[in-house]
């Protein structure tokens, strides 16, 4: 479903991501972690092309993002075409950027009636059935302001979703969360999973990653240090970086 | 008005009397309706200028930046007279120089001049609205056009109201440089009468009563304006870092 080859993103003179190479099968969940600056952020911002590559090459279910192939030549897509490839790809954010001037219900709607051109009827029902999927049946004329951070949180997670997207990608979605709100949020991201999505989670939640990834994926200094099943990467990683890396966090 | 000051010729009788006259209230009539259509315009072009100077195009943001350094860089005034007076001798037509009336081109002067100002105005608010709004719209499928639309200018509003109502103060009183290319607003009007009766002192204190009264009626509007605006959305999200500055207080968390 995701597949990323050597993929290389450089800020300025700083290389973030100095040869990226991973597939993400369809329904797999993949948790990354690793410390601050390694790219996991950048990473997960290059597939949904909010950044764009310097080298290398990423696909989306097969379709090449950012750029068209075309006569073996890859050409750069236009803006309305990326914007149409990122409809499919979900993504959450560390600080929710939820839309504060729009109640629960007119965040989850308003890109399946503006972008996919859903019906307001259709795309309100879908709405309240997405937030309530979330547990936030309740809360649909609450305007962010009002709602606690995983509950905001899961606004945004259903706001993703409503846009039936085949991947999600997942940016330390708890991190900038109050430590009982975390929990709520990690309950949804779960059942996501359960469901088949295809998921790829930036989190230093050890628990949720050992309950329902499929594989993680420690990153350092822009590469790929290890990756694995959780029980093999947690109980006999290979690497001496990753042996650290697990000693200082677990 | 002879005590406190013996040499000063001033009768507020007179003053009375002229402060309801026709012509000073279709003067200050023109001066409203000047001022509203200036400020228009100088909104809209102030919004594209600021569009066009973010953008990373130099076949944008060049011009734009040139509006705003020459309009922002000479005196009102003579843009008005420039305007007034060049414009017709580029097409050397009568039916058009007819059409060219001080009062259009002062409204087109205004409006010009207005939006080398509003540029930054918008440009402030613009950017006053989180990055991370602009990534949340982009990944649900929208582009830069679609997001700047319904997501980040509606937000913008919220910095950019207050300081256009300064404007429009500014745009009201500054309605009254077009007295120079015989725009009948409400400096004219009270000329046209003193130049005959000689009253100047009273109907410039009439002239300046009525601005007084459209710039604090206007002020008021504004306080209720900005009062409503921010009813609907009380903070921003509490984020971590909301949550710090709400802590300290600082300027950053009463900042719309």
């Amino acid at each position: 479903m995701i597949r990323c080859q050597e993929v290389h993103k450089r800020f300025g003179r700083l290389e973030v991501l100095r040869g990226i190479t991973f597939d993400v099968a369809k329904g797999e969940v993949v948790v990354v972690i690793g410390p601050s600056g390694s790219g996991k952020t950048t990473l997960l911002r290059c597939i949904n092309h909010l950044e764009a590559v310097n080298a290398g090459r990423i696909y989306v279910d097969g379709q090449p993002v950012g750029y068209r192939e075309v006569k073996g030549r890859f050409v750069e897509k236009s803006e309305r075409e990326v914007a149409r490839m990122r409809a499919s790809i979900g993504m959450v954010f560390q600080r929710f950027n939820l839309f504060p001037h729009l109640t629960a219900l007119g965040n989850v709607i308003d890109a399946p009636i503006h972008v996919r051109k859903l019906g307001r009827s259709k795309a309100l029902e879908a709405g309240r059935a997405m937030l309530a999927k979330v547990g936030l049946g309740d809360k649909l004329h609450a305007y962010p302001a009002q709602l606690s951070g995983g509950q905001q949180q899961r606004v945004a997670i259903a706001r993703a979703l409503a846009m039936e997207p085949k991947v999600m990608l997942f940016d330390e979605p708890t991190s900038a969360l109050d430590p009982e709100l975390v929990g709520e949020v990690l309950e949804v991201m779960k059942s996501l999973a359960r469901e088949g999505m295809t998921m790829i989670v930036v989190s230093h939640e050890m628990g949720f990653a050992r309950e329902v990834a499929d594989r993680m994926m420690l990153m350092d200094e822009g590469v790929i240090i290890e990756e694995g099943p959780p029980a093999q990467f947690f109980n006999n990683p290979r690497h001496e970086r990753t042996k650290l890396f697990l000693s200082k966090i677990l | 008005m002879s005590i406190p000051f013996p040499s000063l010729d001033f009768d507020p009788e007179i003053v009375w009397k002229f402060l309801f006259n026709s012509v000073i209230l279709e003067g200050a009539q023109r001066t409203i309706v000047v001022a509203i259509a200036a400020q228009v315009l100088g909104v809209v072009l102030g919004l594209l200028s600021a569009l066009m100077r973010m953008s990373k195009n130099p076949l944008l943001n060049v011009p734009a930046n040139l509006y705003v350094w020459f309009f922002r860089g000479t005196p009102l005034l003579i843009q008005l007279l420039f305007w007034y007076n060049g414009v017709p001798q580029l097409f050397d037509n009568p039916d058009i120089t007819r059409e060219l009336t001080s009062f259009r081109v002062a409204i087109f002067a205004l409006g010009v001049n207005e939006g080398a100002y509003m540029t930054e105005i918008v440009r402030a608010g613009i950017e006053s609205v989180e990055a991370g709004q602009m990534d949340a719209a982009k990944s649900l499928g929208m582009t830069s056009a679609k997001a700047m639309r319904r997501i980040i200018l509606p937000q913008a509003l919220r910095v950019i109201v207050p300081p256009t109502g300064n404007e429009f103060i500014g745009m009201l009183k500054n309605s009254s440089l077009a007295f120079a290319i015989g725009l009948m607003e409400l400096l004219s009007a009270s000329r046209s009468i003193y130049v005959v009766n000689f009253k100047i002192l009273e109907l410039l204190a009439v002239a300046s009563i009525w601005y007084l009264v459209m710039t604090t009626l206007f002020s008021l509007a504004q306080a209720e304006l900005e009062s409503r605006l921010a009813v609907g959305v009380r903070e921003r999200p509490l984020t971590l870092f909301g949550r710090m500055t709400e802590a300290f207080g600082t300027a950053r968390a009463r900042f719309r």
